[in-house]
């Protein structure tokens, strides 16, 4: 084959190649779409009361909860939650698609509690979002995994 | 398309508001406002007329409060703006936007709401159709004893709520307004307290926060630097369920300026409550780090109170 013409199909030979790279980066990124991953350990980063920061007035340091692989949950004594104790919960659930339904020990209520799964700074974050008595107020605590 | 220039827009706002109610009277307050047009040329101006109050939550204005206007170009009902419709500019619903934006004026206590409703006409103006307008609140003042400044507001719907436009968007509060003859202890929304816990309405599992206000009055605790919180728990049955009585970083105020002191506890595991066992009120007092020095309710030697309800 001539130089001349050898040329263009290496051109065209890398240009594959590029495509057929770009496709299989595409098609990588495609398969990497994160599911909500809620199992480990917790603990409390963030607090707002109706917007407003608890965070560096309260001691978040005990405020931790732990979602188990086994579908059952524990919550630090002292943390203040919709629900007391420890329990089961599911995620995914079609008619909650925005809420983890979590169900205290001993009672039958479930209680869905709304989720954000947002990356803030390069870190997973949980974001719960419920009222924890009236419910004219809204709490929002921002959960980073433990030992990250 | 030429742009017309608009000045002036509405005239000043003022209020007729009685100086007080009886609980549970349905009340009429009166906003007093006006247009002064000013459009270069032949152009017009075509709107529909914004109206809102700032009353408190309790009231549940929005289930009962009427507005409607008079005006020489047309008398109507004004209809509550949707929550589901978007202010433009702010990105959030029309009653919170104007919540952001003209907060609670002078009150000290916030409990409250604005309700923002419009016209359904439009109405066009030329240059110089100067007029006047009233736009006419009726609403129930709810059951509690209370001393509360109110919130008025009036707009021009395509003007939005921008933040730079003071031409087309006029609020105001009103003078003190009571109610009186009603339920509970007076809600005082208007003059410093010694102590007030917030928010207004919460249940043992909240988070609430404890203020105390040394400036208000002259107390013991002039001058004392570090305070501290000394409270009971009841329950329905006024019996006593929980009692925190010490000095350390449990029940320690933090500064927070102006002689001011603060403190966020949640009451459930403040006083390890058990499960099943709830705490209807709270009876509190400030102290120093002796606890000798103490300050109540009023200035007094009877304790701070704080039932704890959503309604």
């Amino acid at each position: 084959m001539k130089t001349k013409q050898l040329i263009p199909m290496a051109f065209m030979a890398c240009g594959f190649a590029l495509f057929s790279s770009c496709a299989d980066e595409l098609s990588n990124i495609a398969h990497e779409e994160p599911t909500k991953e809620i199992t480990g350990s917790w603990k409390v980063i963030k607090l707002t009361r109706n917007g407003e920061d608890l965070s560096q007035r309260l001691n978040l340091n005990d405020f931790r909860i732990e979602f188990k692989e086994d579908g059952t949950y524990t919550i630090a004594e002292r943390l203040p939650f919709v629900l007391e104790g420890s329990g089961a919960y599911a995620l995914s659930d079609p008619q909650y698609p925005f809420s983890v339904l979590m169900t205290a020990e001993g009672t039958d209520e479930e209680v869905p509690v709304n989720f954000q799964y947002p990356v803030v700074k390069g870190k997973r974050q949980l974001n719960l979002t419920f009222s924890l008595g009236c419910s004219s107020t809204t709490y929002q605590y921002s959960f980073e995994r433990e030992n990250q | 398309m030429t742009l017309f220039l608009m000045h002036c827009g509405l005239k000043a706002l003022s209020v007729t508001v009685p100086a007080q109610a009886s609980a549970n009277e349905r009340i009429s307050f009166i906003m007093h406002c006006g247009a002064e047009p000013r459009i270069e040329g032949s152009g017009t101006y075509t709107t529909q007329l914004l109206a809102g109050i700032m009353v408190p939550k309790s009231w549940k204005a929005r289930e009962n409060a009427v507005l409607t206007f008079t005006s020489p170009k047309g008398n109507g009902t004004m209809r509550m703006i949707p929550d589901s419709e978007i202010e433009p500019v702010s990105g959030v619903n029309w009653h919170q936007a104007a919540k952001n934006m003209f907060g609670i004026g002078p009150n000290l206590v916030d409990d409250f709401e604005w309700i923002i409703y419009r016209s359904t006409q439009s109405y066009t103006f030329v240059n110089n159709e100067d007029i006047d307008f009233d736009v006419k609140v009726e609403c129930n003042v709810g059951a509690e004893n209370m001393l509360v400044r109110l919130g008025f507001y009036v707009g021009s719907s395509i003007e939005n709520l921008r933040p730079e436009d003071t031409d087309y968007k006029k609020f105001t509060f009103s003078n003190v307004f009571e109610v009186i003859d009603g339920e509970g202890d007076l809600i005082d929304f208007v003059n410093p307290q010694l102590g007030t816990i917030q928010p207004v309405k919460s249940l043992d599992n909240d988070i609430i926060t404890l203020t105390f206000n040394g400036g208000v009055t002259n107390t013991v605790l002039d001058g004392v630097n570090d305070i501290y919180l000394r409270v009971k728990a009841f329950d329905d049955n006024d019996q006593l369920i929980g009692e925190v009585n010490e000095r350390n970083d449990k029940t320690k105020l933090s500064s927070i300026g102006g002689k001011r002191f603060r403190i966020d506890i949640w009451p459930r595991g403040f006083f390890a409550i058990e499960k099943g066992i709830h705490i209807a009120r709270l009876e509190y007092f400030f102290t120093d780090a002796d606890g000798t020095k103490t300050v109540g309710y009023g200035n007094t030697e009877d304790p701070f109170k704080y039932t704890f309800r959503c309604e």
